[in-house]
């Protein structure tokens, strides 16, 4: 039984997603829980992995019993269960607040098909954090592209469905620029299991220089269209804002990281590091962080919109991602790959204390919120939380993973980047202080308009996000310690 | 004359590519909905023929072994992934499609630049 749990993940929240909406025929009220209970019981077993992994070491699973090369192949390493805790948290986490807000945002009808397209989407997820092969990659990237525009669509107003179709046709140019580049890969070495295409790669670098550079550019513009990084990012300010909430929070939290967590394990995993020597791909990718954290800051700082204001935010946050990955450090890398899960922790409770005031108020515009912190003292709180962590004060998490980025940047004796981290850092309090400020202090007659009240189950994981946001800004050490041995396999 | 020689060897890569980029430059240039979905598939058919052609072994036959009898067999693999990269791409289709027939009942036109320009006048 235990040896199976890495399947388990997959299976449970596939299966979940296709029963729901059956089970939703005969019971009614049985298929929110049933959501809960399976992503809480995903949740339980990514932590059982992790305890596991540190015991016992990084171990394979093959799928069907059949071992590589010919059966797929699970690989559950230190970098695989640190993705899958962010994921199963978030997830959990997200769906809870949903909870009341999609009632609210969505027709009845379609609420258990929104709990399907949710847990198919984490599900997807899992797979790509969690397999060792490229084709199974691949279908994973398919359903998670499906699933997340489902989830944007299915609130079927004019913008949404205007954003999703731009999403869907950009994602599906990325997963078939990552498809031909899976085929190029197949010509060259006749594998799909990625250790054995590493141990391939050297030796067919010599013979196929050519094939392989296309792939690994294709890689790079695939999963960069589907991440959003920077000029490939024009589908994600409709996609992000327009969508329900918890969408919202999931797709700007989770969704984005995925990709570019697969593009870490391609680069560093796969393709031979001598690659990177002889083509500047790696500048190429950190020319584009740095433009994304800049530019995507200034598009923020015009939205009037707070929900387009927080997505252009994802696109700049993002950067730091791939500027983790471009400088191609150890300490770099792991600024990175912190950044995924702090992000994931800020930009999905900024999103839903967002959610929430829509919620209560139905106010979406920047200026209107003046006077909003005294009204709802406990969102705002958290929101202020997020955007002092955004911005990198320390005592919140977004300031470790930016110390560690400009750490990796002096390592490399690169002092440019830093500097970029830093004025990017006043970029951000640029456009998130005005908002914490007006929110509480700024004093505006407002004209009584509606008002619901918040329900404490909505704000119950906001806060137990910022909570996380400040504790693991005081105590990073579990975490970075979980990333060093990721690092070194 | 080399590379002539080469590229009539394996025509059906060059042939895929050709179409790779006919339906990429479609999906991309055509402001039509439908044209964008038909690039798409463009692109995809041609990434499956590319995959195909990868598996194929010249003068090789189905592989469908009989002992003894000294055939040559072609890759089955690519052909079993491409089989569920066709699913994957007739799903997307549906969707994408469904999108549209619903953007067409809000907006009245399946013109992606007329709906931008819907959507700018309705926000100004």
């Amino acid at each position: 039984m235990a040896i199976h749990v890495p399947v388990l993940l997959i299976v449970i929240l596939l299966g979940a997603s296709y029963s729901v909406p059956l089970l939703d025929r005969y019971r009614k009220n049985l298929a929110f829980p049933l959501t809960i209970a399976s992503l809480s019981a995903v949740f339980v077993f990514s932590l059982y992995l992790i305890f596991l992994v540190g015991r016992k070491g990084p171990f394979f699973y093959h799928l069907g019993g059949w071992p590589p090369p010919w059966g797929i192949e699970l690989s559950v390493d230190f970098l695989a269960v640190y993705m899958l805790m962010v994921l199963s948290s978030i997830g959990l986490l997200v769906m809870i607040y949903g909870a009341k807000d999609l009632r609210h945002e969505l027709k009845k009808e379609v609420l258990s098909w929104y709990y399907t397209l949710y847990l198919l989407l984490i599900g997807s997820m899992m797979g790509i954090a969690l397999t060792n092969d490229l084709f199974n990659m691949f279908v994973f990237i398919e359903i998670s592209a499906i699933a997340s525009c489902g989830i944007i669509s299915i609130k079927e107003d004019r913008r949404c469905l205007e954003a999703s179709i731009k999403y869907l046709i950009l994602s599906v140019l990325g997963s078939g620029c990552v498809l031909l580049a899976v085929a190029m890969i197949y010509m060259v070495t006749g594998n799909l299991n990625f250790v054995y295409i590493a141990a391939e790669l050297p030796a067919a670098l010599a013979l196929y220089p050519f094939n392989i550079l296309i792939a690994l550019s294709l890689f790079i513009v695939g999963l960069g269209v589907k991440s959003a990084l920077f000029p490939l990012h024009v589908w994600l300010p409709d996609a992000h804002s327009s969508a329900p909430s918890p969408s919202s929070a999931v797709l700007s939290g989770l969704v984005i990281k995925i990709y570019a967590f697969a593009l870490i394990k391609l680069l560093f995993r796969v393709f031979p590091p001598q690659i990177y020597a002889a083509v500047p791909v790696l500048d190429i990718i950190l020319f584009l962080s740095v433009l994304a954290v800049l530019v995507g800051s200034i598009f923020a700082m015009v939205q009037d919109d707070i929900k387009r204001m927080l997505a252009y935010s994802s696109i700049a946050q993002i950067g730091y991602v791939f500027m983790g990955i471009g400088l191609f450090g150890d300490r770099a890398l792991s600024g990175g790959l912190l950044h995924i899960f702090n992000h994931a922790m800020m930009k999905s409770m900024l999103f839903m204390a967002a959610g929430l005031i829509i919620y209560a108020t139905g106010i979406r515009r920047i200026k209107d919120l003046k006077g909003i912190g005294v009204r709802m003292p406990w969102t705002m709180g958290a929101f202020t939380v997020g955007a002092l962590s955004m911005v990198g004060i320390p005592g919140t998490s977004g300031f470790i993973s930016k110390w560690y980025l400009a750490l990796g940047a002096l390592d490399l004796g690169r002092p440019f980047y830093v500097a970029i981290i830093l004025l990017s850092s006043l970029l951000n309090g640029i456009y998130y202080f005005p908002i914490v400020i007006d929110a509480f202090f700024g004093t505006k007659v407002e004209p009584r308009s509606e008002h619901r009240d918040v329900p404490a189950l909505m704000l119950v994981p906001v806060l137990i996000l910022a909570a996380g946001v400040v504790i693991f800004g005081f105590f990073p050490g579990p975490l970075l310690n979980l990333i060093e041995k990721a690092m070194t396999r | 004359m080399e590379i002539v020689l080469k590229l009539l060897n394996n025509y059906y890569y060059f042939v895929a590519m050709v179409l790779f980029v006919i339906g990429f430059h479609t999906m991309l240039t055509h402001s039509n909905l439908i044209k964008k979905i038909i690039g798409m598939n463009i692109m995809d058919t041609s990434i499956f023929l590319f995959f195909v052609a990868i598996g194929y072994v010249r003068g090789g036959r189905a592989p469908i072994i009989q002992e003894g009898a000294g055939y040559q067999y072609i890759n089955p693999l690519p052909s079993a992934l491409i089989l569920t990269g066709i699913v994957v791409a007739v799903s997307v289709t549906a969707y994408a499609l469904s999108l549209i027939s619903k953007l067409y009942a809000h907006y009245g036109t399946v013109d992606a630049d007329e709906i931008a320009l819907i959507r700018a006048r309705e926000e100004r």
